[in-house]
């Protein structure tokens, strides 16, 4: 049986009449002009829509043919299915592939989660301390550089955790003049102190500060965090566009947190072999609950909650114990003044 | 809409379970779906465009965001620790302006693009430029709006416009567009108005309150959303029937007839699905506003089928990566 139908040949906009049949292994076409045997491996079915069925050819971009409803069984039974979701979704069905994509999924997300927990241990200290000497050089023009106040500021890291700063691992830590109430552990086991976190709070204070930055190097909390960022939330970004990163900064966040955590552990263990008390810190903590709008918003978001810091850190308190300052009145003032005389 | 809902259903289930990957494919999907039902004179349109040229495309693109990406998150911050922030600024300034380039080339080859793989009567559109002078333009265009506060942005719109579909084609005809800024000035200025003083009675307000944590009264507040909205569907209303009205191709002329009630119309329609539909109905808002555009798009004038010739330009094989990537890629 033959049928009628309008032909596109991909060369001008004139519509052919045409008949078509199916013939052995295709189509046949006739009339204005045309005589073509068509295979169907050379066949696509392109749309079926409003009473339509629209036919193109793989080889001729353009070339279509267009059929009227109803259309001879016959050739619908030599053209090829049309795609629906994409190739490999059509061969093994939609919903088997929905449960198959989301356990890949789910598969996925999880080792981009926890992998770097298991990697960051094993990434040679001296391979992050490139990358971070690559970032940081010396600090540049913002570093604090009074000798005696880098002096007592390498004390302190020392009175919290001897041995900190000495040896090829040792932790390399500077003052900066920002005006922003921070410290941060850089890559490579740089810490930076911010000069509000100096001469805002007492070497008490600082000292906890610091603990929290060593327990964040040793624990290797920042490879973590760069493989993280490199790994999954990279991949986030990449597909997901904004909603992506929005989430993968909500997972960023509730991870870092563990991690925080855990460094105010080390850092009240620290604090209390160091026989340093733990009550300046808990009070900076509450000061900062307190005026939270006042202080970088960054740090109290991926830190625990303030007062429970405080909390915490004031019940690590031991009222038998004989705290010992933390610096000498020189070394105090030096530390304060880290800042005021640059070379 | 109950066409469309299955498909942009399946389309958000299966994005979500490939990590996205099955963007690309959703939206070739979408679009083999909407330029099928979308009719021109007597036939319907075709899209070729395939899922995976446009995920190449995207990942290509994404790779090169990633680089960039990784100067800002470190090369920056690195900069200005070792040279000084005088540096880091300067080459925030350079990074910026490479954007606004990518931005501008990315809407220019998106285009180019998208008529490349639209088929009418088995005839497709093209360009044979690169955008590469386009975006070097829209950086210009970009910065005169910046820094006339946004007043220029009617003028350089226009101008735009201009700049992409003169040199776009559909088989062998050239598009000619000669918007000016004439029919949108007028809309864009009381929209900009509106935002301006808008803000300006918002903060006389919330002073005069005495600054009171919560802000002013909610409804100053939703008063002034309202306002902005309304002023906005006028300028929409104003641009879209510019663009057509001054673009033309051949003996095709165009007209957009939606008046400013049809759109006020299309967008209460969408606010009041997406409430009682719980937000669902949003799957399909690029359906409806497809739909809604292509009602209201009219052409006139007659269409010789014999001279109506392949096109010559060479169909891009990058797809729409940038647009994409940046996450502006509309329909």
């Amino acid at each position: 049986m033959s049928q009628p139908a309008s032909l596109y040949d991909g060369v001008s906009a004139r519509a052919h009449a045409v008949t078509v049949h199916a013939a052995s292994g295709g189509l046949r076409l006739d009339g204005d002009g045309w005589g073509d045997d068509l295979p169907s491996s050379k066949l696509q079915t392109l749309s079926e829509e409003s009473g339509r069925l629209r036919v193109g050819r793989t080889d001729i971009g353009g070339w279509s043919l267009v059929l009227n409803e109803p259309i001879d069984p016959a050739i619908i039974a030599i053209l090829p299915k049309r795609q629906r979701y994409g190739g490999l979704i059509d061969r093994i069905g939609l919903v088997p592939a929905i449960i198959a994509g989301g356990l890949i999924t789910a598969f996925v997300v999880a080792i981009g989660y926890v992998a770097p927990h298991w990697i960051a241990p094993h990434v040679p200290l001296s391979v992050e301390r490139r990358m971070g000497s690559a970032v940081v050089g010396d600090f540049g023009p913002n570093r604090c550089r009074d000798a005696n106040g880098q002096r007592a500021l390498e004390a302190l890291a020392e009175r919290v955790s001897p041995g900190a700063t000495r040896g090829p691992d040792g932790i390399k830590i500077a003052a900066l003049d920002v005006g922003m109430f921070n410290a941060a552990a850089l890559p490579g086991g740089y810490i930076v102190v911010f000069k509000p976190a100096i001469t805002e709070t007492n070497p008490e204070a600082l000292a906890g500060i610091l603990a929290h930055e060593i327990a964040h190097v040793r624990r290797r909390h920042v490879t973590e965090a760069l493989i993280r960022e490199m790994g999954i939330g990279a991949l986030i970004r990449m597909f997901a566009g904004q909603t992506g990163a929005n989430a993968e900064q909500l997972l960023d966040l509730s991870y870092t947190r563990a991690d925080e955590a855990q460094a105010d552990g080390d850092a009240i263990q620290m604090l209390r072999r160091a026989n340093i008390s733990p009550k300046p810190t808990a009070a900076l903590f509450q000061g900062l609950d307190k005026e939270a709008p006042a202080y970088s918003a960054e740090f109290l978001q991926s830190h625990p909650l303030s007062a429970r810091r405080a909390q915490r850190f004031a019940a690590s308190y031991d009222p038998h114990s004989k705290y010992q300052p933390v610096l000498s009145r020189e070394q105090a003032d030096a530390l304060f003044d880290i800042c005021r005389r640059r070379q | 809409m109950r066409e469309s809902l299955p498909i942009a259903a399946t389309n958000a289930v299966l994005t979500l379970v490939t990590l996205f990957v099955y963007r690309s494919w959703a939206k070739a999907r979408s679009r083999r779906y909407l330029w099928s039902h979308t009719r021109f004179i007597d036939d319907q349109l075709h899209w070729s465009g395939s899922g995976l040229e446009m995920f190449i495309g995207f990942v290509i693109v994404a790779l090169m965001l990633g680089i960039i990406a990784l100067i800002f998150n470190f090369g920056l911050p690195a900069l200005a620790l070792r040279v000084g922030t005088f540096a880091a600024i300067a080459a925030l300034i350079g990074l910026y302006l490479g954007g606004m380039f990518l931005y501008g080339l990315a809407r220019f080859r998106g285009l180019r693009y998208r008529l490349s793989r639209t088929w009418w009567r088995g005839i497709r559109g093209g360009s044979d430029y690169g955008g590469w002078s386009y975006g070097v333009k829209a950086i210009g265009y970009y910065l005169a709006t910046f820094f006339a506060a946004g007043l220029f942005y009617p003028w350089a719109q226009s101008k735009l416009w201009n700049e992409r579909w003169n040199k776009m084609s559909f088989g062998p005809h050239e598009f000619e567009a000669n918007m000016t800024s004439d029919d949108t000035r007028g809309a864009y200025f009381m929209l900009w108005a509106a935002l301006v003083i808008g803000s300006v009675i918002l903060g006389a307000v919330s002073v005069a309150v005495g600054g009171q944590p919560g802000g002013p009264n909610p409804l100053v507040l939703v008063v002034f959303y309202a306002a902005i909205g309304l002023a906005y569907l006028n300028f929409l209303t104003a641009y879209y029937q510019a663009a057509a009205e001054w673009t033309r191709i051949g003996d095709i002329e165009f007209r957009f007839t939606a008046g400013y009630g049809d759109w006020l119309k299309f967008y209460a329609a969408t606010v009041g699905l997406a409430i009682v539909t719980l937000g669902l109905a949003m799957l399909v808002y690029d359906f409806r506003k497809w739909r809604f555009i292509a009602e209201h798009l009219e052409a006139y004038g007659s269409v010789d089928v014999d001279s109506l010739t392949q096109s010559r330009t060479s169909a891009p094989r990058e797809a729409e990566g940038i647009l994409e990537a940046l996450d502006i890629g509309a329909f």
